[in-house]
């Protein structure tokens, strides 16, 4: 059963989108030479990973021979495309893995890939700038090292959670929050500036709902919701019409 | 738009804070409530809170003195049917409230505006038994707890509510340093609609009692998210039950809406008596 749904997957992933091309400009500090990233031009922290990391499409990272102690991947992909560019990953290397979950159920993906031994949520902007990490079970110091390497070099500050469920804490809870200001507009409850004002002065969220919508990027909300529908089945989930249209301009 | 008069209704911890805050704009203003001496023991804390801002240097003592002669507490019976603005703040029952509403429709000038501040029935539901004239006049002005420091305050319009008078008090209210944003007659209006999920997907991502994951949840919210206080701890605040009750009228109002649905493990803490902080035992326990 586990493997006609893999196969299924492996043929989505080969149909998958890889277009991104990146002109990079290397500036690795040499302890990071051993260290490859996997991240997509949009990722919010993508400025500060070209001048500290070597950084790779997922393309590239598939097709790369050479040798790494570490990936760090931020690839924004979602359980299914994610377990199988994983298990790519794994035709062509040793090296342990630091993967971002965001839109993954994380505890599936610690179960079937044993390479990845530490997971982190960069993908969704922070107005704190800071990132959730949890560490699998028994996985030694070394990652925990390697994760506040990271967050040293993008300036942020990591938070770790012993609880890694479905997508998160904070992005899952931030895109549902978004997801209802879209609702909201969608019908002609308020203006989006008045959404964003009453959210910020009734109940002092830092950022007003549509405002944060824009910083993270509709398409990662939509995303994100996607996922937790698909893995749920819960309605609750369901995408706003609204932001599935605003949503489209980030495509 | 000339407000110099206001009459707030219901001297509970929002009519408190309503009256106190027209009070400090110079706004002359009666307070009423069922329990005189309530009202009463409320404008002492007013006076009170006053003589604090004194103390701390926030306020001059003169502009207090003058605060202390515009601000009174009166019967039913006494209120100045000539007030610009009467605001209802009493409790959430929709029968009383109409009532009062209806006496208020009967007793006040007609060009007193009449608004609620409830968070939970529609104002076109609130106006409908009153007069063709006084229904044109009457609107929802949602306040937020602690009133004299939170800045907001939804302004929303019934069916038949005359739309310039909102917008007229919008700007009144951002001339004062409040903000005041228009929305329109529905369940939750803003802030209580938008909300909801800060709360219900927390729970959701926790399902269970586990108070390590409660301070997880917590944490990151504020850490990574930027939220003053974590959805646990914020429900604790406000009130397990109160949250609770909120989430069942919303869910209730959008007809069984999946994305307003309560979670369970709410209805068992109220029904465990684990209020929050009222009751000392909520999510978390504090000490006595």
């Amino acid at each position: 059963m586990q493997e006609d749904w893999v196969k299924k997957r492996e043929k989505d992933f080969i149909n998958m989108n890889h277009n991104a091309k990146l002109e990079v400009n290397y500036k690795s500090q040499s302890d990071h030479n051993n260290v490859m990233v996997v991240a997509h031009p949009d990722h919010p922290l993508y400025r500060e990973l070209i001048t500290h990391y070597k950084v790779r499409t997922i393309d590239e990272a598939i097709n790369s021979f050479d040798t790494y102690e570490l990936i760090i991947d931020l690839s924004p992909l979602r359980t299914q495309k994610k377990f199988l560019f994983l298990k790519e990953l794994a035709k062509t290397t040793k090296a342990e893995i630091i993967s971002d979950l965001t839109l993954c159920w994380g505890e599936w993906i610690l179960k079937y890939s044993p390479q990845v031994k530490a997971s982190v949520s960069t993908l969704f902007y922070s107005p704190t700038n800071a990132f959730e990490y949890s560490l699998r079970d028994g996985t030694d110091s070394k990652n925990r090292n390697c994760i506040a390497d990271f967050a040293a070099s993008t300036n942020q500050k990591m938070i770790e959670h012993k609880n890694l469920g479905l997508c998160f804490h904070y992005p899952r809870t931030i895109a549902m929050i978004i997801n209802e200001a879209y609702f909201a507009l969608g019908d002609k409850l308020a203006t989006a500036t008045d959404i964003d004002l009453a959210m910020k002065n009734g109940v002092n969220y830092p950022l007003g709902p549509i405002e944060w919508g824009e910083k993270i990027g509709l398409h990662n909300i939509a995303q994100l919701l996607e996922e937790l529908n698909t893995i749920t089945r819960d309605e609750r989930y369901r995408l706003s019409t609204e932001l599935k249209l605003h949503a489209f301009k980030y495509l | 738009m000339q407000i110099n008069h206001v009459v707030i209704i219901g001297a509970g911890t929002m009519g408190q804070g309503i009256a106190q805050w027209f009070c400090s704009q110079n706004i002359t203003v009666e307070m009423v409530d069922q329990n005189y001496e309530f009202a009463l023991a409320s404008l002492e804390r007013i006076y009170l809170s006053f003589d604090k801002l004194v103390a701390n240097g926030k306020l001059q003592n003169s502009d207090v003195l003058n605060f202390k002669k515009i601000i009174s507490v009166k019967k039913m019976e006494e209120i100045n049917p000539n007030a610009d603005l009467v605001i209802e703040a009493i409790v959430e029952n929709l029968d009383i409230k109409k009532k009062l509403f209806a006496e208020l429709d009967r007793s006040m000038s007609k060009s007193t505006i009449l608004a609620s501040n409830t968070s939970s029935f529609p104002i076109t539901q609130l106006a409908r038994e009153l007069s063709i004239e006084r229904k044109k006049n009457f609107l929802g002005l949602h306040f937020f707890n602690p009133a004299t420091i939170m800045k907001l305050v939804e302004v929303i319009n019934g069916l038949e509510s005359n739309p310039e008078i909102a917008n007229q008090l919008i700007n009144w209210f951002n001339q004062r340093n409040k903000v005041a944003c228009l929305c329109s007659d529905s369940p939750g209006f803003i802030v209580n609609r938008v909300a909801r999920n800060f709360y219900g997907e927390a729970l959701r991502a926790v399902d269970t009692f586990d108070v390590e994951k409660f301070r997880e949840v917590d944490n990151v919210m504020k850490e990574v998210g930027g939220f003053r206080m974590g959805p646990f701890e914020l429900m604790d605040m406000i009130g397990i039950d109160i949250n609770f009750s909120v989430t069942e009228s919303v869910y209730k109002s959008f007809f069984d809406e999946p994305r307003f649905k309560p979670h369970r493990l709410q209805r068992d803490m109220v029904n465990a008596g684990r209020l929050g902080k009222k009751t000392g035992k909520g999510f978390y326990q504090y000490e006595s």
